[in-house]
């Protein structure tokens, strides 16, 4: 190091960068196996396996969903977007509801399980939405926003609909995949763990790579584009990776609320706003909340008795307040 | 280098129209030297805006050429072109959080790698523009705690960091008090005689861009009225037609640049 050239303290180095990403990892690691330690049985080897997969797919779930908000935010200027703003979330229950229905008339093949038909419904949702907004090689921001806005309301009277003919056992099962649960089954289709974590870690990188050009668009397209940002493309392909994220998260662990929206804005707070670093803050963060929103509920159910609780209302009763806290008390929670 | 006078960035014979048979530029050209200071006047809707963004390449222009350092600009990619030329906004400001030091250092995104990290010599650049500019004293404050002028010089300075052989500036000056505007203007005078760089500024204000521009282009409903030096284009009836008042020119002592008023 040579004293006389003084570095600035905002300014995001490999190394800065490589710490900060050893250091999460070692936590992340601790938190999965702390994690995977609670529970009945203690330590019986394959109960513990089970509760390993499924903290690596509530591990899964949070990075995509953390990263998917933040990318969104970023790419929308509006701190307040979040995945399921895209109607993916309410599409895949189009897509999930469509299966429940139509299993009671005729026998849907093997390959249209629940998970399958999430991912059909949202993607084909997130194209939809793509095809409103997108113009001229170009994606308008504020008509993605309104177009994810309304293909939400319309899926939900799709969805009110199908309830309509559907039979209230199946209903129940709905209800279940509604509630937002991260996957106790995963344990049994190790392959499709891996495959989502592979999945995961690419999308994540290829959303840290664009950190950069984050940073600059939020200096305007004009700014951003004169200083070496392709604006279209980046939407564009910025659009297509959190689809594919957020999609894959439904699909696992149906709707799961405010992840997206209050982890990338506790990371702001605390390591500021630059987006190569928040990147990696935001999915390491996001995989340990809702690990450890995950464990809370199987704690609940061990110390009532009355059974597991969706994480979705673990994370939406934590959320929810949190959000309103931050936005009494920060200006956006550090967004401006 | 394609042209013997040093022009880095030239128009010709511009066009360019939101639909057809509407022509808000008709037939314009701009050459932009190193080392040269030129301000772009007009009258609202006379196309300056419009200019702007062809030149950086955010407009197609339906006819014409815009070459930067002897290649046509549709030529290059966005990082390509970022390293010749940069650009200052009309009114600074990001919709994230971000201090000074953070802004500027974003300037230098078209020289980093794949993961857009930035390296100690990005550091040393942006250091070297900050000096210039002024701006080191509030490196770590956000852009909305600092005054007009000073996140005006932020901006300047990102842009600079880019290490562009042009500078293009959209009104750079139009939200500051005299003083700020002075500053400004002298900033780019320095940039243009000190660094070499090619300053294409739009400006409503006749007399600083008079004052300290090398040369004026003067445009009127998509034609370029006038162009040339200071004395070709301060013309007392030039002015008058083109914004369309009786214009009075003052003399002022020791000042070869007559005022321009509006009467």
């Amino acid at each position: 190091m040579t004293p006389e050239i003084e570095t600035f303290p905002g300014a995001v180095t490999g190394r800065k960068l490589l710490i900060w990403v050893a250091g999460l990892s070692l936590a992340l690691i601790a938190v999965l196996l702390l994690c995977s330690l609670v529970g009945q049985h203690g330590l019986k080897s394959d109960i513990w396996r089970l509760r390993l997969c499924r903290g690596a797919a509530a591990a899964v779930v949070g990075i995509s969903l953390a990263v998917a908000g933040l990318a969104l935010q970023a790419l929308l200027r509006n701190p307040l977007a979040e995945p399921y703003i895209l109607g993916i979330s309410s599409g895949a229950g189009v897509g999930v509801l469509c299966g429940l229905a139509l299993a009671t008339y005729l026998i849907l093949p093997k390959w249209a399980s629940s998970s399958m038909l999430a991912m059909i419904g949202g993607l084909t949702t997130a194209v939809i939405v793509y095809a409103i907004a997108h113009r001229r090689g170009k994606l308008d921001p504020y008509v993605l926003l309104l177009a994810g806005v309304m293909i939400n309301v319309f899926n939900g009277a799709l969805i009110l609909v199908i309830l309509q003919f559907t039979r209230p056992a199946e209903m129940i099962n709905f209800i279940g995949w509604g509630m937002g649960k991260v996957p106790e089954w995963i344990w049994s289709q190790p392959a499709l763990l891996i495959v989502s974590a592979a999945a995961v870690l690419l999308a994540w990188l290829a959303i840290f790579a664009r950190g950069a050009a984050f940073n600059t668009l939020g200096l305007g397209d004009a700014v951003a584009s004169s200083a070496g940002v392709s604006v279209g493309s980046l939407r564009i392909q910025t659009f297509v990776i959190v689809s594919l994220m957020t999609a894959m998260a439904v699909s696992l662990a149906g709707p799961i609320g405010f992840v997206g929206l209050i982890v990338p804005h506790v990371c702001r707070m605390l390591v500021g706003p630059d987006h190569r670093l928040l990147i990696i803050v935001s999915g390491f963060a996001g995989a340990m909340f809702l690990i450890l929103a995950d464990t809370l509920c199987r704690l609940i159910d061990l110390w009532t008795g009355l059974g597991e609780l969706p994480v979705g209302v673990i994370t939406a009763m934590s959320g929810g307040p949190f959000f309103i806290y931050l936005l009494r008390t920060r200006r956006g929670g550090g967004v401006q | 280098m394609s042209d013997p006078i040093g022009h880095i960035l030239t128009a010709s014979n511009l066009k360019f129209a939101y639909r057809v048979g509407a022509n808000v530029l008709d037939g314009v050209d701009l050459n932009a030297a190193a080392g040269k200071v030129l301000c772009v006047l007009g009258s609202n809707g006379s196309g300056k805006t419009t200019l702007l963004g062809c030149l950086l390449g955010q407009l197609k222009p339906t006819a014409g050429r815009i070459e930067l350092d002897g290649k046509a600009i549709k030529s290059y990619s966005p990082r390509q072109r970022a390293k010749l030329m940069a650009y200052v906004p009309q009114q600074p400001g990001t919709a994230f959080a971000f201090t000074s030091a953070e802004i500027i250092l974003a300037g230098r995104l078209s020289h980093t790698g794949i993961l857009g990290l930035t390296s100690r010599q990005d550091q040393e650049i942006a250091r070297a523009a900050m000096e210039m500019t002024g701006t080191l004293d509030f490196a770590d404050r956000m852009l909305d705690e600092l005054s007009g002028g000073e996140a005006q010089c932020v901006m300047i300075a990102r842009a600079l960091a880019q290490q562009p052989s042009v500078m293009l500036l959209d009104e750079p000056t139009s939200h500051l008090d005299i003083a700020n505007q002075l500053k400004i203007y002298k900033m780019m005078r320095r940039l243009a005689d000190d660094w070499g760089m090619a300053i294409v500024c739009v400006s409503h204000d006749i007399n600083l861009a008079a004052r300290f521009a090398d040369e004026l282009v003067l445009m009127r409903d998509g034609r370029v009225v006038a162009g040339g030096t200071v004395e070709q284009v301060i013309d007392r009836e030039i002015l008058a037609e083109t914004y369309g008042v009786q214009i009075d020119l003052i003399d002022v002592p020791g000042q070869t640049v007559p005022i321009v008023q509006a009467r």
